[in-house]
């Protein structure tokens, strides 16, 4: 348990979490928003394995990855909410 | 039906605020505030993250005081070149995304101290295997990372070292060991029964690979620390 909160924290505060917003907050299209946040969590799993794929944890990718996506989510919904263009 | 603004609560109110277009500042000024304040937010939050790693804060708590008493005994605390390690050098890793989890993770030290978990010298010795053997899982599976932040065998000189450190170093290397696999007491003292925790540690991290895991355990940690002990004097 506690490590599973340890990762989640970790990540959202890392890459997945900051920058899959970020990347969010820059489109209309949740499902876009999404994908690159998906795609934030898959690449900082993959730097902090140092490159290497076999040094990738399952649940740590997972974890990673359902970060990014819910904050390119919540991105885009700020995008929606927060901007007219 | 939305509310008039007149009949919301301070939550709605602060919640329209927060949404409503400013009409008062302009782009320019929006975005370097807040280019600033990110930069003092962030800034804040790394300085306070670092205070701590700091020796005084991880020893701050009285149930530390019998690790800390180990530790000033060994070649990481007291040696001829005064390079020392401090606790967060080997607990914290110096990588954010492994930080940060780390840093979560010890938020149960605080709960343990709180609630007396080791608060006593037996309770400390009742709890010494549980809490060893929790690091050594930690750093069996990151390869000994927090070790490998200063020492790398591809900088070692073997030749300078000792005679038998140079060849177990050569073993490590060559049956692709890692630091932790003969230096468990390196810092605090070794529990009873510590090697075959340590076995166990490494077999359930190997799955069902246990051979190879049997002749990755050296049983020498204790002879290990010693000499480091004395040549640290």
């Amino acid at each position: 348990m506690l490590e599973f909160l340890g990762t989640l924290g970790a990540n959202i505060i890392s890459l997945p979490g900051i920058l899959g917003l970020a990347l969010g907050m820059m489109t209309r299209r949740l499902w876009l928003g999404a994908l690159m946040g998906g795609l934030v969590g898959v690449f900082e799993t993959l730097i902090f394995a140092h490159g290497n794929f076999a040094g990738i944890g399952a649940v740590d990718l997972m974890i990673s990855v359902v970060v990014g996506l819910c904050a390119g989510t919540v991105g885009s919904a700020i995008r929606i909410k927060g901007a007219t263009v | 039906m939305a509310d008039s603004p007149e009949k919301r609560g301070w939550i709605g109110r602060i919640w329209n605020a927060i949404w409503t277009p400013t009409v008062v500042f302009s782009t320019g000024f929006l975005v370097l505030a807040g280019f600033l304040a990110g930069i003092l937010f962030w800034g804040g939050f790394h300085w306070t993250l670092e205070l701590t790693n700091t020796e005084e804060f991880c020893t701050s708590c009285h149930t530390m005081e019998t690790n800390l008493g180990e530790y000033r005994e060994t070649i990481h605390y007291n040696n001829h070149s005064g390079v020392r390690a401090i606790c967060s050098d080997c607990h914290v890793p110096h990588e954010w995304n492994h930080k940060i989890k780390a840093k979560i993770m010890a938020v149960k030290d605080i709960y343990h101290e709180l609630a007396g978990t080791i608060s006593t010298p037996e309770k400390y010795e009742e709890h010494r295997l549980s809490m060893a053997s929790a690091v050594w899982k930690k750093m069996k599976a990151s390869d000994s990372r927090e070790c490998r932040n200063c020492h790398n065998f591809d900088y070692m000189d073997f030749t300078i070292q000792e005679t038998r450190a140079a060849s177990e170093h050569q073993r490590a290397i060559d049956e692709n060991m890692t630091c932790i696999d003969c230096h468990q007491g390196i810092a605090h003292s070794l529990p009873p029964g510590y090697l075959e925790e340590y076995q166990s540690v490494t077999e359930k991290l190997a799955g069902k690979d246990t051979e190879s895991s049997h002749q990755q355990v050296a049983s020498d940690s204790e002879e290990i620390r010693s000499f480091l002990t004395t040549r640290a004097d």
